[in-house]
């Protein structure tokens, strides 16, 4: 389908810079530009006039930042004017040719989690802009500028949820080719063609020369037409303290050849840019011939700032974030502990994920806004890109729709309900979409069966615009122990998809070996055959040495692993393992991926603090006792003591009550009394909750009903979006045996409030870091007063001191966070002192 | 590379009376300040102009800023750089995937960010201060909103004026708080009165109970 702006026919002229201009209109620093459509009507059709006798083909309304953040109810009109400005030099110049574009950049704020941004705000934001464009006749919409990916996302949904116009989407770019907060041509082309704009490329910040390479990187990676809009080079102060930009009309225009040369489809300027620049530049392109956009054939994900492309190495995606069979991760999603989910995430990273496949689906919750909830989670900590894996329609939804980039989506089917429910979602959010080949009659038994399968689903998705380039087959594969040709089939249907239909494929590798003893030879050595067939990517756990090991090794043989350097990197000085312990899994790509603690245990630098208590048998050193271990936040080797003290019969509780606490205790005096610092205290809390972490697996269950501690809320008041404090509070508050109910930051008075009461907390711990959010620290003490009267506050931050929290009425302060862990042991009368 | 006071860094994790980390911890700080220097992506704007500075306001780009620490601060000045700068969202990423892994790694994070911003300024301000040198002008401490009596209120002229969400990224909160969270507002007076540049930082603030007061 071709667009309603000839850009995928012939090369379009934007237009140049509106900022510059008005300023030598007499636009004030600070002033609102787009106020000027009301105010100044004649000289912004003046400006748009200057452009279209120029000889421009598309000329940008004065919006950039015409949005309801920065002129609240009066957006509306201010568009209305802009467009029908633009609509009045059009006419004036006797050029109804040209098309008018909506213009919108970037709010000015950041979206959460970065920022205070809600996402969907972002998107209502927009959508006022774009409605108003629409009913004053503009022809296209153009989003430019835009610094952050997920503002883009949300600019774009606003275009499309409400106009058929074609829309344009052109990002600014630092000298090291990266958006603002990370994204790339690569990233962003990936995203954008998922979510059906019609053109796309760069503007503003950089001069042409610097934008070569840029343009260069959107025409390998677009199928859609690539604009440029550089600025005038860069800015200079004169003499008298005015802006100019460093490059004139002719070395631009002499550039902005360079740059049609490789083929580019729209070009223009930006910041500095006048309509001189412009007539410039038609003239110097006017010789070089249009060339049409490539489609491209790259299967590709993405996050924020990082792609994944499916026909360089098999992809590794992580399955480990799925509650099917997992008791931990069922228990984290039943209480919220996203904790335990997020250092999961990072553990299949490190273990050389490419992907992370996200499955929250569990009968008894609210899997929509789990799943949201984990998604965004995610991608506040982690780059890699996500695979959404869910048959819940809702919850796919509105996890495509949040997710910041392009995921992969797991999964549709070739039955026809599956398809209804699954494609439209592709095709509105974009994605590559796994389907398994199995429909209504269920798996055929046969590799023909299942490519017959493969064929249906891509002609359904011909159907829905969906690129076949978007998805990747399951081949399936099933358990070995029931049929002994399973594998040859599964193997057979990859196989074929590659060299039959020039497809992609997947697999969940780890079904093959179901009901069979170690499971991890099947496993890898499927794996390996899979691979060796043409399997394009592995649902396995990154944290499987076996499977790494297949995965590694297979890539040395099959040529994608020049001068072996990855697996130098992995192997060079290890041994193999002679028996693999149960809990030895993970340890060894853990240290690949760079864990810091493991590394600096083996040195045992430490001077001669033996004593008696730990033998250690087969262990690291024996040198150490626990307590010296926790002392110096050694987790690694505490918990090797630990492991090895249980293996000797000693109970749980005692190594508690004997080592753990007094060690703590230590740690905690020193601290206060300035023999160690903050960082040491911390690392000693984490070595002691590492040795925790592995005695709770022996308790039993009065043991732990004894260990369980008193409760407190903590929370970073409304407004207060930084919570490292708070963060480290609820550490030191654990590790002194407290339960800590986490409500996270930006927490609104009525959340903290309701929940103590309904939990019937007695201590309560705020943070607050800006005199600006103290008020809310006052608000939330004020309505706990009201309903929870029995309950303390206790109040810490940056801003806080002992009058400040006299003053909203809190019952105690803490300068530290060692100092809530005393007001908490007073509170619950623990105090030792 | 941003050269950034080690030091600094020490004294914003805790560390007091010359006390110095182990040698397990300075592997870590050296590891994670070498990956912040990955993710860094310092950015700044400057924008200089004439001043009026009576007792209790100060005013220059069309604003009026009611202070009267500020006011003390430009007394005597003849023009004001107002400048802005960031290290990108970077360090916050970072702070925020360390958290999951390890507290402590966040709170080094967050100390050797905190004392690269403060590298960055000073790397702005002395260029500011070359500036004024070559017209025969001094400089005077940097002060941002928030200092002593001035409003914080003022952030929002400031990144106004500057264009910060455009320029460099760096943009407000409703509570007023930048982000990207390393980040810095402020002025440089610029005066004809020889003046001790250096007797900013802690000697000038008005805060006397900060956890982390020099001296």
């Amino acid at each position: 389908m071709s667009c309603k702006i000839p850009i995928d026919r012939k090369r379009m002229i934007f237009d140049g810079g509106t900022g510059t201009l008005l300023q030598a209109m007499g636009l004030k620093p600070g002033e609102l530009p787009e106020l000027w459509n009301l105010e100044h009507p004649d000289r912004i059709v003046a400006l748009h006039r200057g452009y279209l006798d120029a000889g421009c083909d598309i000329i940008t309304t004065n919006t950039f930042g015409a949005n309801a953040l920065k002129l609240g109810d009066r957006t509306e009109e201010v568009v209305h004017a802009a467009v029908r400005n633009a609509r009045q030099a059009r006419k004036e110049s006797g050029r109804q040719d040209a098309f008018i574009a909506l213009d919108m950049g970037p709010t000015g704020k950041l979206l959460e989690p970065l920022g205070d941004l809600p996402f969907e705000e972002a998107i209502r934001v927009y959508a006022e802009v774009v409605r108003a464009g629409v009913e004053e006749g503009a022809d296209l919409v153009l989003i430019e500028t835009m610094t952050d990916s997920l503002e883009t996302k949300a600019a774009v949904l606003a275009a499309k949820e409400n106009s058929d116009l074609p829309v344009f989407v052109t990002m600014t770019f630092d000298e090291t080719e990266k958006m603002m907060t990370g994204g790339t041509p690569e990233s962003m082309t990936a995203m954008l063609e998922g979510l059906g704009v019609d053109a796309l490329g760069v503007n503003c910040s950089l001069g042409p020369d610097r934008m070569l390479n840029i343009a260069r990187r959107f025409l390998a990676a677009s199928s859609l037409p690539v604009i440029v809009n550089p600025n005038a080079g860069l800015p200079k102060a004169d003499s008298e303290g005015n802006t100019y930009y460093d490059i004139g009309p002719e070395e631009f225009a002499a550039g902005m050849r360079d740059i049609a040369g490789l083929g580019v489809q729209g070009v223009g300027g930006c910041c500095g840019t006048t309509p001189e620049y412009i007539r410039q530049i038609i003239s110097a392109v006017r010789d070089l011939p249009y060339q049409p956009p490539v489609k491209k054939n790259i299967t590709v994900v993405s996050s924020f700032a990082r792609t994944v492309d499916f026909g360089k190495r098999p992809v590794i995606i992580g399955e480990r974030i799925n509650p099917t069979g997992r008791k931990k991760m069922k228990e984290a999603l039943h209480n919220h502990d996203l904790e335990y989910i997020l250092s999961l995430a990072l553990e299949e990273e490190d273990g050389g994920a490419d992907v992370l496949d996200v499955n929250t689906g569990l009968p008894d919750i609210d899997e929509p806004s789990t799943l949201e909830t984990v998604v965004k989670k995610l991608q506040a900590v982690t780059a890699l890109p996500l695979e959404i894996d869910t048959s819940d329609r809702d919850a796919m939804e509105r996890a495509l729709r949040c997710y910041n980039g392009k995921p992969m989506i797991n999964s549709v089917n070739g039955a026809a309900e599956s398809i209804q429910k699954v494609f439209p979602l592709v095709k509105k959010y974009g994605g590559v979409v796994v389907a398994l080949l199995l429909d209504e009659k269920g798996i055929p038994e046969d590799a023909d069966g299942r490519i017959a399968i493969a064929k249906h689903i891509y002609e359904e998705a011909d159907a829905y615009g969906i690129p076949r380039k978007d998805i990747i087959f399951d081949a399936l594969s099933l358990t070995i122990s029931s049929n002994a040709a399973s594998a040859l089939t599964t193997l057979e249907t990859v196989r074929r998809i590659r060299d039959e239909l020039g497809g992609r494929s997947i697999l969940g590798v780890s079904n093959i070996s179901f009901g069979l003893p170690r499971r991890e030879l099947i496993n890898s050595f499927f794996f390996t055959m899979a691979l060796q067939n043409g399997l394009s990517a592995g649902i396995i756990n990154p944290n499987n040495e076996a499977m790494m090991n297949a995965y590694r090794t297979y890539l040395v043989l099959a040529g994608l692993d020049p001068q072996c350097s990855d697996f130098i990197k992995h192997y060079a000085g290890t041994k193999a393992a002679v028996s693999v312990p149960s809990a030895a899994g993970n340890t060894g790509s853990a240290n690949a991926g760079g864990s810091v603690s493991a590394g600096t245990t083996g040195g045992s630098a430490s001077a001669g603090q033996a004593s008696g208590t730990a033998s250690a048998p087969g262990g690291a050193s024996a040198s150490d006792s626990l307590g010296s271990c926790i002392e110096r936040g050694l987790d690694t080797k505490a918990i090797k003591i630990v492991s090895a003290e249980l293996a000797e019969g000693r109970d749980p509780m005692d190594i508690i009550n004997d080592e753990l606490i007094p060690a703590l205790d230590r740690v905690g005096n020193n601290y206060e009394k300035g023999i160690i610092y903050l960082p040491q205290l911390l690392t000693s809390s984490e070595a002691a909750t590492a040795a925790f972490g592995e005695l709770k697996k022996h308790m039993t269950g009065d043991d732990a009903g004894k260990a369980a501690g008193d409760r407190v809320i903590l929370a970073t008041v409304r407004g207060d979006i930084h919570d490292i404090g708070k963060n480290i509070v609820k550490v030191l508050l654990e590790n002194y045996g407290y339960d800590v109910i986490d409500l996270g930051r930006d927490v609104p008075p009525e959340k903290i409030v309701d929940t103590a009461v309904r939990e019937d907390i007695r201590l309560v711990g705020l943070s607050a870091l800006m005199t600006t959010t103290v008020r809310s620290m006052q608000d939330t003490i004020e309505l706990l007063r009201e309903k929870k009267p029995d309950a303390k506050v206790v109040v810490g931050g940056a801003v806080m001191n002992q009058e400040y929290a006299d003053q909203i009425g809190a019952d105690f302060y803490a300068r530290d966070a060692m100092a809530t862990v005393r007001t908490a042991d007073s509170v619950f009368g623990h105090s030792k002192q | 590379m941003l050269g950034f006071n080690r030091n600094e860094m020490l004294r914003y994790l805790g560390f007091r009376n010359g006390a110095l980390p182990d040698a397990e911890m300075q592997q870590n700080i050296d590891r994670l300040t070498d990956e912040l220097q990955r993710v860094i992506a310092p950015k700044s704007v400057a924008e200089t102009y004439d001043v009026t500075v009576t007792e209790s306001t100060v005013s220059f780009a069309g604003l009026t800023i009611p202070s009267r620490d500020l006011a003390k601060n430009l007394k005597g000045c003849v023009r004001v750089c107002l400048f802005a700068a960031t290290l990108g969202v970077g360090p916050d990423r970072l702070i925020a995937r360390s958290q999951v892994r390890k507290m402590s790694d966040a709170l080094i994070c967050q100390a050797a960010s905190a004392a690269m911003i403060e590298a960055y300024c000073n790397e702005i301000d002395n260029g500011v201060g070359a500036e004024a040198a070559k017209e025969g002008l001094y400089t005077r401490p940097r002060f941002s909103p928030g200092y002593g009596d001035c409003p914080i209120e003022v952030q929002t002229d400031f990144t106004r004026i500057l264009n910060t969400p455009k320029k460099i990224g760096l943009t407000l909160t409703d509570s007023l708080m930048m982000m990207p969270s390393k980040s810095v507002t402020a002025v440089i007076g610029i005066t004809p009165v020889p003046t001790h540049h250096h007797a900013g930082g802690c000697a000038t603030c008005t805060v006397k109970g900060c956890a982390f007061r020099e001296g």
